[in-house]
């Protein structure tokens, strides 16, 4: 988990730390639930590109009051490794089958982040996987993604989160400004 | 026991489906479908002790199939497979007649404690 003490400093927006825990705290869930294996946070940093870290994305919308995408980077070798442990399935071919499994790995994860947004009414869209190097995956204008990164048994891999939350930011600044005047 | 497993997601049937042989069930007693309308076109024919089922699925969905199995059978257990997410959405299933609900993400242990309420102990 992010401590309030982290500060990343940044031109433009910066995302509170609040809206990236539930995502670690919930790629651990699944994976430790799903997979039988611990992963670790290994750093965080200012997603600065439109290419995703890795090859294999699985992207995710999220809509409502505080809106964005999530992106669930992985390599090649991350990719297959999670399918081989979920699926008992061995293959060297990134298709159909490890696509699907990645998408559900994803949706679990954004699902199990989502419970800790429920004051903000937030709808999740269903995962797209996109497999290939030098894809692009925009975020919206309005935030500066942060990406953290993981070390699984099979390599590195990353979870990109973007969120427009500037109308519950606002929300919360009016209720405190409010509350100090009276 | 013959269980009718029902995701849009092969590999939430086939996660499913390898828990319940580790629990002892016969493959040739799985059946899957990967929407609401084969799952009913199947539940028609066979004779289940339970059904298993996803919530989003193309075609039709999870809560309509529920609708329409309990047209016909009061008593299947029908379990509803969710994401953290989607609890409340089990209130307006419940409604609807569902018996329980498994949270994923889930451990063979979690399935198998979940199943204990609607089959017999020595099937599991």
């Amino acid at each position: 988990m992010l401590s309030q003490s982290t500060h990343i400093a940044i031109e433009s927006r910066k995302m509170d730390v609040k809206y990236i825990n539930p995502f670690i705290e919930s790629a651990r869930n699944v994976f430790g639930t799903m997979l039988d294996c611990p992963i670790k946070r290994d750093g965080i940093s200012l997603k600065n590109s439109t290419s995703p870290t890795y090859e294999v994305s699985a992207v995710i919308g999220l809509s409502g009051k505080v809106c964005g995408s999530v992106v669930f980077s992985l390599s090649r070798p991350v990719a297959l490794g999670i399918v081989k442990r979920m699926l008992d399935l061995d293959t060297d071919q990134i298709n159909a089958d490890v696509a699907d499994a990645i998408g559900e790995l994803t949706n679990m994860i954004a699902g199990g982040a989502k419970a800790s947004f429920a004051q903000y009414s937030m709808s999740l869209g269903l995962p797209n996987v996109i497999i290939g190097r030098n894809h692009l995956v925009l975020f919206p204008g309005t935030v500066h993604p942060l990406c953290v990164h993981f070390q699984t048994p099979w390599g590195p891999m990353a979870l990109e989160v973007g969120l427009d939350t500037r109308s519950v930011d606002v929300q919360t600044t009016v209720q405190t400004a409010q509350t100090q005047s009276v | 026991m013959k269980l009718l497993l029902v995701d849009d997601s092969g590999t939430m049937r086939t996660i499913q489906k390898r828990c319940f042989l580790q629990l002892g069930v016969q493959e040739k007693n799985i059946a899957e479908a990967a929407n609401g309308q084969a799952a009913l076109e199947k539940f028609a024919l066979g004779n289940f002790d339970a059904v298993v089922t996803d919530w989003n699925m193309p075609v039709m969905d999870g809560l309509t199939l529920l609708k329409e199995i309990r047209k016909t059978d009061k008593a299947v257990p029908v379990i509803m497979v969710t994401t953290e997410s989607e609890r409340s959405r089990v209130v307006a299933a419940i409604h609807e007649g569902v018996s329980d609900y498994l949270v994923k993400p889930f451990t063979i242990d979690t399935l198998k404690e979940k199943f204990k309420r609607w089959v017999p102990a020595e099937t599991l």
